[in-house]
């Protein structure tokens, strides 16, 4: 199942020794990519630094052209950086001969946009076409396994469609189980559902989840749509012209957006939490208007309620929103105070830095 | 049937007695071997061309500077050659090639003499369809097969040539047909087949019965084999 190493001793000796489960199984470092056009040049990705830990899923977001296609293209070498490391179980695959590359690449499954099936091609022989590739697999075995992962995309009753007797969640399906086939150790996702429609998208997000969690499979996942990264991914870096600006756990990202394309890219999916302008709330009146976020165990405890009972103070909700980003239960609330003067204010401020809420004081 | 017979009444009964139809039959049983042996050599020989033109064409080529360089000098060689026997006229080529398939086959002249000019005039031609037909094939196909570690071999065996399944035959339908012409014109030196009976009885004695019908036959046959060629593609397309 492991990517390296492969069948090349020389190459494996480098990073001999227990490898620590803590040990990233991708990491990029200083990587570039400038493409040479006659005129003039296009830098691609400028400097970038990656670390994706074994078993979780990692969404890479950024509009068109930012980059992050090429981002994706460059962790199974389809593009080759301009300079930079690009290391898979701690082996710099830069440095592979091209078979030892065609088997890093059979040991990582892509999913397109576009599907890319072969529409000359049954599903099942789409689905098989990786296993003929690898050639290790007995003809019985690689039925076996094409059967087996239809059955965990739920297509085996259509293993002897053609690609264009299928919807485009079935062929994206199809898809999925091209790239989960070969025993992957990772999964490469460019815009998996960026051409379906929001339905179609929600089954194909969780599908992927829930192949994360049974197969403990990495899978890194880029898009354009924020909602894609909230229903799936544990951790994202936004990339921006080229550069990593800003990554994180997703809660933290959404929760508190440092970067102003992080910030637009959220506003856009009109998702609450951050996307609001604070300034809308700072002419009212006397009262002071918070805003509250936090997340976990405090989510499930009355805290306004509890504020108010200490305090004796009432407050507002003007606006927000309670939910959760993947498994986080999180909060994030505007308020507001009755006439409140300094001493009162500082009195709520530490109530609720007792109960670990942050808090930014907008007006 | 009933108004023309009437208007001819005698034209089944001399279309009956007509005196060349053994030479008809014969011509035509030429006619349809030359095709359909120069047909397959042509395949054998202008599909891989076909192949390796695509493949060292500028779309595919390495990554890796010196290889590249290898390829598009293939390349230009073979596209070279390519352009001048299609630029050939064929019967000029036929002429030319007489030495060289005297010493290939014994002779130049009947079904076997015909059979090496044509696979020489129609390989460069099949070989053109088939590198223009690949370049249709998707890029995503070729993004699959570098994405799941396929060889070139892999890709061409198991992704390309079946996506092109289609257009292939399309392509040996419109070859096949080219043959047939081609065939025809054969006879002007000798070749065999209906051309060369339309040649010796229908231009070099007059005889327009023999003419006309051969031309009938040929155009049924080109009719027939395009009616059968789309009916494939069809059947085979799965767009």
């Amino acid at each position: 199942m492991s990517t390296a190493p492969p069948r090349n001793s020389e190459a494996s000796s480098s990073s001999a020794g227990p490898r620590s489960s803590e040990a990233p199984i991708i990491r990029l470092q200083s990587v570039d990519k400038v493409y040479r056009a006659s005129h003039g040049h296009a830098h691609a990705l400028y400097a970038v630094d990656l670390a994706i830990e074994r078993g979780e899923v990692f969404g890479i977001i950024g509009r068109s052209g930012a980059g992050k296609s090429t981002l994706l293209r460059i962790l199974n070498l389809l593009e080759q950086p301009t300079s930079g490391t690009v290391l898979i179980d701690g082996q710099d695959i830069t440095r592979l001969g091209s078979k030892d590359l065609r088997y890093l690449r059979q040991k990582m499954g892509f999913v397109f946009q576009q599907f890319n099936l072969l529409r000359s091609k049954t599903v099942y022989e789409n689905v098989r076409l990786p296993l003929r590739v690898a050639g290790d697999m007995t003809v019985q075995a690689q039925h076996a396994r094409v059967l087996e992962v239809l059955d965990l995309v739920g297509l085996a009753k259509h293993a002897h469609n053609y690609p264009r007797e299928l919807s485009g969640g079935q062929q994206q399906r199809v898809g999925i189980a091209r790239a989960l086939a070969n025993h992957p150790s990772v999964l490469l996702c460019d815009e998996p559902t960026s051409a379906l429609d929001t339905e179609t998208t929600r089954s194909i997000l969780s599908l992927l989840r829930d192949i994360n969690q049974r197969l403990n499979l990495t899978i890194i996942l880029i898009t354009h749509a924020m909602d894609v990264i909230r229903a799936t991914a544990d951790r994202v870096a936004v990339i921006d012209y080229g550069r990593i600006v800003e990554s994180g756990a997703i809660v933290d990202v959404f929760l508190k957006p440092q970067h102003p394309t992080t910030q637009a890219l959220l506003a856009e999916a009109s998702f609450e939490a951050g996307s609001h302008p604070p300034t809308s709330w700072q002419q009212r009146g006397r009262g002071r208007v918070l805003r509250l976020t936090y997340r976990g165990t405090v989510v499930a405890t009355p805290l306004l309620t509890s504020l108010a009972e200490e305090l004796g103070q009432q407050f507002a909700i003007l606006e927000g929103s309670v939910g959760r980003i993947g498994a986080m239960p999180y909060g994030d609330l505007i308020i507001g105070t009755q006439e409140a003067d300094e001493q009162q204010l500082r009195r709520l401020l530490d109530a609720l830095v007792r109960r670990g809420v942050d808090y930014e004081v907008l007006s | 049937m009933d108004a023309f017979s009437s208007v001819h009444p005698s034209l089944w009964a001399d279309l009956i007695a007509f005196d060349y139809w053994p030479e008809i039959g014969q011509g035509t049983l030429d006619t349809v071997v030359m095709t359909v042996v120069s047909l397959v050599l042509t395949v054998i020989v202008g599909l891989p061309l076909g192949v390796v033109l695509f493949l060292t064409g500028g779309s595919q080529r390495s990554d890796k500077p010196l290889l590249a360089r290898a390829q598009s000098v293939i390349h230009a060689v073979l596209s070279l050659l390519v352009n001048v026997l299609r630029s050939v006229p064929f019967l000029i080529l036929l002429i030319l090639l007489m030495p060289a398939t005297r010493e290939l086959i014994g002779t130049s002249l009947g079904v076997a003499g015909s059979i090496p000019p044509l696979v020489v005039a129609t390989s460069p031609f099949f070989a053109r369809l088939i590198e223009n037909l690949l370049r249709e094939v998707e890029a995503g196909v070729f993004e699959v097969c570098r994405s799941l570690g396929a060889t070139t071999r892999q890709t061409v065996l198991w992704a390309l040539l079946p996506e092109s399944v289609a257009g292939i035959l399309g392509a040996i339908t419109v070859t096949t047909i080219a043959l047939i012409g081609y065939s025809a014109m054969s006879g002007v030196i000798g070749g065999g087949g209906l051309g060369d009976l339309a040649v010796r009885y229908g231009y070099q004695r007059f005889n327009t019965p023999v003419m006309v019908i051969t031309v009938v036959i040929l155009v049924v046959l080109v009719q027939l084999i395009q009616i059968i060629g789309d009916r494939v593609v069809t059947r085979l397309s799965h767009r």
